[in-house]
């Protein structure tokens, strides 16, 4: 791979005594470098990508490599702070089984081979499965790590070129639900305020997010502002009790699933205690009723189209009478007086309440509604898009949104949705192709498209940058479907995954910085990156796997991206779709010049709380304060949603509430962290962490084995008690970063049939100790 | 780029011959160039920049003139090098991914103390700790509150071993499971860069410019003063506690520092 200079042979040798058990001849190497001299850094500005957070990082480079990292202090999300992760991100680079070369499956082995065989073999499946089971029968599964130009090349290409709308991605696990939220609430996807609520909030409230594990640089700012204002409060209301609980000024435990129901009997109480604020509801505020009786998913094929009912205060009002404190106190377990308390917080006139969730809250069944419950909350005090004052849903990828604004979604198009006409119409103008070839009915979300593959439906799916076959609910059951003879899969990956073991043509991935390109991270913060480093090998970036195939498929002219501008031809041509002020984004060059821009900005202005006509260029001042823009009436919308029962809960056979979900050291399915040794040294395996009643119930012994099962699965574990977490009785809990572990296999396929997004949080399963010898 | 499995004793034994032989060939070849760069020739641009002062007060300046209760305790009955962990550079590398990373914790912490981030009560004020047997670093930084956040531990002892266990249970977490060197932050496949050392300056007298940046580590004495610094850059003037009065940081590392928000760069003089 590397020239064996002669630094990396004095390096091998002194490794090679060091394995004979003699110290001290890197002294040598050591001398040498001191020969030639250290302080020839050149620290360049990257954004972080192992969460959603979006930290700017420096990463310092050597002769082109990169050798350290620190947090930018220019960085406004961050603030020169980063996590373990960000600190050791640039080792996620270097893992040895890195793969560097095309591989083709022949005899059912993954063989290498030349990297344009590979892109001949892909293009000719491709063509050929269009040709024989039409163009439905083709479908890219992306990440949520794609750069937005990436995202927006394969829309291109399968939307544009190919004429089919199987597009989806990684984001649909993680941040469907929060996009489908904030269409429902706001009219568009995309955060209301931004990092700088941190700085003016009075009261925290973290719904179900285990901050201080999943955005821990985020926690850390929210304890910065409690430190310079003790008068600060920070409020959690959680299913386990986890690192952020100690840190916390109070935690307030509750059932899973119930957080929809906890939100009703705050606005409940807001409505009875009349600290409504009646002017910004009579201006700004509509009342909508949806469809019940949606369903869980199990089975759908597409996502259900939401038809909103006009009605009125008075019928929310009669709505509400339903989530009284004391019946969601039974419900929850969360106690009347802790509802009331926190009702009072959001109520006070003279404190800013910012509300913070995550994907706990995302993955459930009935996640758009939960989220919109949450919206509601801050809408009936007015507290909502000025400084302190925001809800702010956490989506744990640092490219969740921009996916979606670039089109890689079943149901959008760049900047817009495939149902709408003007949207079909205008991409067709900006692609040159007729306005016809564009299906204007969505395609399948990430279940229902892995069942089409199941099926036959679907017999080639690329998948880039992803590892579904190791995060699908219902694991099993999609790693047969992947499995199957005469299906196509192709996988672009940096490492070997679970995914990439049925995959049929595996492409070497550039990562991160090894290529040119734009995250959006939780805040709508665009930011861009230069290409700092040489991919190994034949590692080649997404954007150019996408072209490459799209050329040989005869698409050249719809693909006439040339040199080293590439990425900012594709980006220009990408703000094509980002016309008007509300979705306005930034030039490269004003990207370049920052870290960062906080979309929408418009003629160099950004956007710090949007809807509000002091800081959005795109709200009207006519109409006072705020202008919700995002729907035709100019109003942000307060849905009724009504509280439902978890589609599988806990019963006699399988008596405990299984919680998955991130931990510190590890991000999505471990498949990058897990390749840095200080982060795989912190926490090489998962682990299930019981109650300590419970487990002494079992019988059981810390670090004893156990097996969990559910009714579509079972894994082989370690128990943790009192571990990093505590969960109450009859709930446990598994990271879910350890493919020897694959906990998703438990999980029911179940989806919110808005949003598309499964419910991949929660299920229901027994306990089987081990024999304790085994452990 | 495979390595080889372990090789026989016999191979071994050769393998060892000709590496030691090439490398005291090469130490030989280093120490000559090292010499020769090292004589006396012009007082030093020697591609050091040239130290400048902060252009305005760093955030942190009064931190400086902190010091922790405890810190410079020293336990009469134990000196500050213990023979068996002596705290050296190399100590302070070995725990470290590259110079500048959150250095991992080599100890254990019991199960409370894990879930709790309790790491304050010891390493915000210091003084030995018998637990240990040790001295106790001091952070730089302990308005921070998660230090978890930043710096991991080791799997196989967070959080599960009990806070009174045999301290030789921690032996393998830097000595590898078989007594080998198992560097806690080492990769096989990626290597970091040269560890900053200080410049050599015009005169052998002038106090030396501070080699790294400082950001999270404004307060120089808890690092470089106490009995639980790094012998190598223990300061042997812990008292004369405004530091950067003499040491000034490299261009490079002071760049970091910004004027605070609100004042125009006209006011704040221009500069590079």
């Amino acid at each position: 791979m590397n020239p064996l200079d002669r630094r990396s042979f004095l390096r091998k040798l002194g490794l090679l005594s060091a394995t004979t058990a003699v110290c001290g001849v890197t002294l040598p190497l050591e001398a040498e470098r001191a020969v030639r001299g250290g302080q020839r850094l050149v620290w360049k500005r990257v954004p972080c990508r192992l969460c959603g957070v979006g930290c700017g990082l420096l990463v310092g480079l050597e002769s082109g490599r990169p050798v350290a990292v620190k947090g930018d202090p220019d960085a406004p999300v961050n603030r020169g702070l980063a996590c373990a992760k960000g600190y050791h991100a640039v080792q996620i680079l270097a893992g040895p089984d890195r793969i560097t070369r095309a591989l083709v499956r022949r005899a059912g082995r993954l063989t290498e081979a030349p990297l344009g065989e590979a892109l001949d073999l892909v293009s000719l499946r491709l063509r050929e499965t269009v040709r024989q089971h039409g163009k439905d029968s083709v479908a890219i599964y992306g990440s949520a790590q794609w750069s937005v130009t990436d995202a927006y090349l394969a829309a291109k290409l399968f939307k544009g070129a190919l004429g089919t709308n199987n597009v989806e991605t990684s984001a649909r696990l993680a941040a469907a639900s929060a996009a489908a939220g904030l269409r429902s609430t706001f009219g568009l996807d995309g955060t209301i305020g931004c990092s700088e609520d941190i700085d003016h909030a009075d009261v925290f409230i973290l719904w179900d997010v285990n901050l201080a594990e999943t955005d821990p640089v985020l926690f850390s700012r929210l304890l910065d502002r409690k430190r310079a204002n003790p008068a600060v409060r920070i409020i959690e209301l959680a299913t386990r009790t986890s690192r952020t609980s100690y840190a916390v000024d109070h935690s307030l435990l509750h059932a899973p699933h119930t957080g929809l129901a906890i939100a009703n009997a705050v606005c409940h109480e807001v409505v009875a205690r009349k600290w409504v604020h009646r002017e910004f509801v009579r201006q700004h505020v509509a009342f909508k009723r949806g469809a019940t009786g949606l369903g869980n998913g199990l089975e759908v094929e597409a996502l259900v189209e939401e038809v909103a009912a006009d009605v009125g205060w008075s019928d929310y009002v009669a709505f509400l009478e339903e989530y009284a404190p004391a019946r969601v106190q039974e419900l929850s377990g969360i106690s009347a007086a802790s509802i009331r308390w926190l009702a009072s917080l959001y109520g006070d006139p003279l404190r800013k309440v910012t509300t913070l969730w995550g994907p706990e809250l995302h993955q459930d069944v009935r996640g758009t509604w939960a989220n919109n419950a949450l919206y509601n909350i801050h809408l009936l005090v007015g507290k909502i898009a000025s400084p302190g004052n925001s809800p702010w849903c956490l989506t744990g990828q640092v490219g969740a949104w921009a996916v979606g604004w670039g089109g890689a979604g079943c149901e959008v198009l760049p900047g817009g949705l495939v149902s709408r006409e003007e949207d079909r119409r205008r991409a067709a103008e900006v692609w040159g192709v007729p306005v016809d070839h564009l299906a204007a009915a969505p395609g399948p979300p990430v279940l229902a498209m892995f069942r089409r593959l199941e099926r036959g439906d679907i017999r080639f799916l690329w998948i880039m940058g992803a590892n579904p076959l190791a995060n699908l609910p219902n694991l099993d059951r999609y790693r047969r479907a992947g499995s199957r003879e005469d299906r196509f899969i192709v996988v672009s990956e940096a490492y070997p995954t679970l995914t990439t073991d049925v995959a049929d043509v595996v492409l070497p991935a550039a990562l991160w910085f090894e290529r040119e390109g734009m995250y959006a991270g939780g805040e709508r913060r665009v930011q861009h990156f230069e290409r700092l480093a040489v991919p190994p090998g034949d590692a080649t970036s997404d954007a150019w796997q996408l072209i490459e195939v799209a050329r040989r498929m005869g698409f050249g002219s719809l693909f006439a991206y040339e040199g080293p501008r590439q990425v900012e031809q594709i980006w220009e041509e990408y703000r094509r779709f980002h016309a008007s002020p509300g979705q306005a984004l930034p030039s490269v060059s004003e990207l370049r010049e920052q870290p960062g821009v906080l979309w929408p900005s418009v003629a160099g202005r950004e956007t710090r709380w949007r809807y509000n006509s002091r800081y959005d260029p795109a709200a009207s001042r006519a109409r006072g304060d705020y202008d919700f823009y995002g729907h035709a009436d100019h109003r942000a919308w307060i849905w009724l949603r009504p509280y439902e029962p978890a589609v599988e809960a806990p019963d006699p056979t399988y008596p405990f509430w299984l919680i998955t979900g991130g931990v510190l050291e590890h991000w999505g399915t471990g498949s990058l962290t897990r390749r840095v040794p200080v982060l795989h040294r912190a926490l090489p395996h998962a682990y299930v962490e019981i109650n300590r009643e419970d487990a002494r119930d079992l019988g059981l012994r810390n670090r004893q084995r156990v097996r969990l099962v559910s009714r579509r699965g079972a894994v082989e574990v370690e128990a943790r008690i009192d571990y990093r977490s505590q969960p109450p009785r009859g709930v446990v809990f598994v990271p879910c970063f350890d493919e020897g572990v694959p906990i998703r296999r438990l999980m029911l396929d179940a989806s919110c049939p808005l949003s598309g997004q499964p419910d991949a949080a929660t299920c229901a399963v027994r306990i089987e100790p081990l024999p304790a010898a085994s452990g | 780029m495979s390595t080889t499995g372990p090789p026989s004793s016999g191979a071994a034994l050769g393998l060892f011959l000709v590496a030691a032989g090439i490398t005291a060939v090469a130490a030989a070849v280093v120490a000559v160039r090292r010499g020769l760069s090292g004589r006396p020739r012009e007082p030093v641009a020697f591609r050091v920049p040239l130290p400048v002062a902060p252009r305005d007060p760093i955030r942190a300046e009064s931190e400086v003139f902190r010091t922790a209760p405890g810190m410079l305790a020293i336990d009469p009955a134990v000196g500050p090098d213990r023979p068996a962990h002596p705290r050296t550079l190399r100590t302070v590398r070995f725990l470290r991914a590259f110079p500048g990373a959150p250095p991992v914790i080599p100890h254990p912490l019991s199960a409370e103390e894990f879930r709790t981030v309790a790491c304050k009560t010891c390493h915000e004020r210091g003084g030995y700790a018998a637990r240990f047997a040790a001295y106790v670093p001091l952070t730089p930084h302990p308005e921070r509150g998660v230090c978890l956040q930043c710096h991991l531990g080791v799997d196989s002892v967070m959080g599960t071993v009990e806070a009174d266990a045999d301290p030789s249970a921690r032996c393998p977490l830097c000595h590898g499971p078989s007594g080998g060197a198992a560097r806690p932050a080492a990769s096989v496949t990626w290597r970091t860069t040269v560890w900053p050392r200080l410049p050599r300056v015009a005169a052998d007298r002038d106090p030396p410019p501070i080699p790294h940046d400082l950001h999270y580590r404004e307060n120089c004495l808890t690092c470089h003063a106490g009995p639980a610094a790094a012998r190598e850059i223990r300061t042997r003037h812990p008292e004369r506690a405004n530091c950067r009065q003499c040491h000034l940081a490299l261009e490079a590392a002071a760049a970091i520092f910004r004027r605070p928000p609100g004042i125009a760069p006209a006011e704040s003089g221009g500069g590079p």
